[in-house]
């Protein structure tokens, strides 16, 4: 415990530090979000591996460095960053660097009728009361350390709002780039907003520019009014040196449709948890997931999906690719609420091990307290079929080429619950040049 | 075009075949017949370098190379084509990705530039058409959710557009109706060529009705102990395979 009292000092000073520069000092009730919050990472501090939901997650590599805000609204990248844009439909970008809106980069003109999008920073200067229903009502900042920083520090992020009925042609796209000095973290804060009745398409991309070791702690909180219907892809594909957790929270109203994509390729170290809550009847939630691990690399995904309320569907199917010495963790939780009859849930973890060095550790959770309900979950650790290479082979396909065809086989069915093209080109290419490793790829056991 | 030279193999230290010889010529057609467990399906895997066969002696030459030397693909590459008694399924690999890679590695092998998606997609549609196969099966993945016709047929497919100089055919008659069957044999047919040969593995002689073999082959105890022409596999139709399991023995 001793060793981690340190990084909690150091960041209990950090946010002193900026906590005066912070937009919407004047609204009392940010204030006191960002006050529990603090007072909360204060009196926590980090997890250790004591706590279940870190149990075989260290957070030696996010501790182990001082890192320090550096988002200079005057930083600009040196090159182009149009080959980071996925969604070539996108009726609105917003760019971030090192966690700060840059609105020279961002694509904000012509908005169709009934969408609202910006920075949180400036959102929060201008009219934070705007913000006051929504900001803070998904997340629970107490959830762990991370969610209580990125709370306490409410700075920049994305703020989307789409009015009751209003059916976007493309989607929103978010690109986060990250760049150096060295150490350089950010804690980006986005709120989505779907009004009822309203359809959307999110798209959240997290990259780097440079190979430095850069820390990011991103939190996005999703409020689905009745009936709305949003898509939610995201992708985390930044520097191998890159320090990355997320936090999603999604609250639905009545018959609502939440259907997430989330992918994560990049970091030395990356952690993503998905925390659902179904509070109104009818309401559906799906998440498609498909993680990488290689050499040197952690990857952990935690799921927190609350049925609260009668007559609710989810669905969790995440897929990981293992390489090398990659390690990965895989935590889901279902859990179903005395009053959640007639829940309908499924949850699976299918691993590809394509090392004998690599590692997984699976743990699918069903925490049922209804007796009337639908419920399933189930996890595989395999490797790829002899027989499947041998077939493929045999047509005259080398072996690499093989092993790489049934690689993206096995992610196909997570890429395809993704509507955005660009996305799913995006991730295939990705997949394919970390595949193209060969030599990590060769020892596959043969 | 083929020599198989004494050719002695075993999977997990138990003989599977005991020096068998075949020679295949340029254009022929043979039949390899033979009771359950005779080592017919063996000696096609090991033909095509499935692993889990250890040879332990003989030798198979393929147009003058050591066969049982080159890689899986290289065999394929020069021109071995293994047709499966069970096509494997591929979930998430899209067919008309398979069919497109593997002609390509192929073409590549033969000195053939890659065919371009539109090239390639007019033939693939001029071949499912010869095999009667519904453009819906291209479209999904391999093999996977397939009926056993369709993927019998998917197999021919495979033949058809690889257009390989030796097709071992696997037990593909096996679990077939009978339309599916004829399917299979038209394309069979369609594809004699003066150039190009086939090895039919088939335990009944039915498939030998409508694909005609110049040779007939009786494998028994991981040997061939008895050839012939077509007439043999209609004697073996009408008194089984005890008697010639009995003549090899005595």
């Amino acid at each position: 415990m001793n060793a981690m009292l340190e990084p909690v000092e150091r960041y209990r000073r950090l946010i002193d530090a900026v906590a005066p520069s912070l937009p919407g000092g004047a609204a009392g009730w940010l204030m006191s979000q960002r006050a529990r919050a603090t007072e909360h990472f204060v009196r926590q501090g980090f997890p250790t591996r004591k706590d279940e939901a870190w149990r075989y997650t260290s957070l030696e590599r996010v501790l182990d460095q001082a890192w320090a805000p550096n988002a200079d609204p005057a930083l600009q990248p040196a090159a182009d960053i149009a080959a980071f844009h996925l969604a070539k439909d996108a009726v609105a970008r917003l760019v971030f660097i090192n966690g700060r809106c840059l609105p020279g980069l961002s694509s904000l003109s012509g908005l169709p009728a009934g969408l609202q999008v910006g920075s949180l920073h400036s959102a929060l200067k201008q009219r934070p009361e705007r913000l006051a229903p929504w900001l803070g009502q998904a997340a629970q900042a107490s959830v762990s350390s991370f969610t209580a920083l990125n709370t306490a520090l409410i700075d920049d992020g994305a703020w989307v709002h789409v009015a009751a009925g209003t059916k976007l042609a493309g989607p929103v796209e978010l690109l986060y780039l990250s760049t150096g000095p060295e150490t350089t973290v950010a804690h980006p804060r986005n709120l989505v907003v779907l009004e009822d009745g309203a359809e959307a398409t999110v798209v959240e991309h997290y990259a780097s520019l440079d190979a430095t070791a850069c820390f990011t702690n991103s939190l996005t909180e999703v409020l689905l009014g009745a009936g709305a219907q949003l898509e939610h892809a995201r992708l985390q594909d930044e520097s191998a040196a890159a320090r990355h957790i997320s936090n999603v929270f999604v609250r639905q109203g009545q018959s609502s449709h939440y259907r997430a994509v989330g992918v994560s390729l990049g970091g030395l170290w990356s952690r993503s948890e998905y925390h659902n809550r179904m509070q109104q009847t009818q309401a559906r939630c799906e998440i498609d997931g498909l993680y990488i691990a290689g050499d040197a690399q952690l990857t952990d995904v935690h799921l927190d999906i609350g049925h609260a309320v009668p007559a609710c569907t989810s669905r969790e199917r995440f897929k990981g690719i293992l390489l090398g010495r990659g390690r990965a963790v895989f935590d889901g939780r279902i859990r179903v609420e005395v009053d959640a009859q007639k829940t309908d849930a499924q949850l699976a973890n299918d691993n590809l091990m394509l090392s004998r060095q690599a590692e997984v550790d699976t743990k699918p959770q069903l925490e049922i307290f209804a007796d009337d309900v639908k419920c399933s979950h189930g996890t595989t650790v395999g490797q790829l079929e002899p027989a499947q290479l041998f077939y493929l082979r045999s047509r005259g396909i080398g072996a690499d080429d093989a092993r790489r065809m049934l690689c993206l086989g096995f992610a196909t069915d997570v890429l395809q619950a993704c509507s955005v093209d660009g996305f799913r080109a995006r991730v295939e290419s990705r997949l394919q040049q970390r595949l193209a490793a060969g030599a990590v790829i060769g020892n596959s056991g043969e | 075009m083929l020599t198989v030279k004494d050719l002695q193999v075993s999977v997990d230290d138990q003989p599977i075949l005991n020096g068998l010889n075949l020679e295949v010529g340029e254009g022929e057609v043979h039949a390899i017949m033979g009771p359950n467990g005779s080592g017919k399906s063996s000696f096609a895997h090991v033909l095509a370098g499935r692993e889990g066969y250890t040879v332990t002696g003989g030798e198979v030459r393929f147009d003058d190379q050591d066969l049982l030397d080159l890689p899986v693909e290289e065999r394929a590459r020069k021109g071995l084509f293994l047709a499966l008694q069970y096509p494997v399924e591929l979930p998430g690999v899209s067919n008309l990705v398979f069919l497109r890679e593997s002609l390509n590695a192929i073409r590549a092998a033969r000195g053939e530039p890659a065919l371009d998606a539109a090239a390639f997609m007019k033939v693939v549609r001029d071949k499912a058409g010869q095999v009667n196969m519904s453009p819906e099966l291209l479209k999904r993945s391999v093999n996977a959710g397939f009926s056993g016709g369709e993927k019998k047929r998917n197999e021919i497919l495979q033949l058809a557009l690889l257009e390989p100089r030796l097709a071992i055919l696997d037990e593909t008659d096996s679990g077939l109706d009978i339309d599916a069957l004829r399917v299979v044999a038209d394309g069979v047919n369609a594809l004699r060529s003066p150039q190009r040969a086939f090895i039919l593995v088939t335990h009944y002689q039915r498939l030998l009705d409508y694909i005609e073999p110049d040779y007939v082959h009786v494998l028994s105890g991981g040997r061939i102990v008895r050839s012939g022409d077509k007439s043999l596999a209609l004697e073996l139709e009408r008194r089984g395979y005890g008697w010639i399991a009995g003549e090899a023995a005595a």
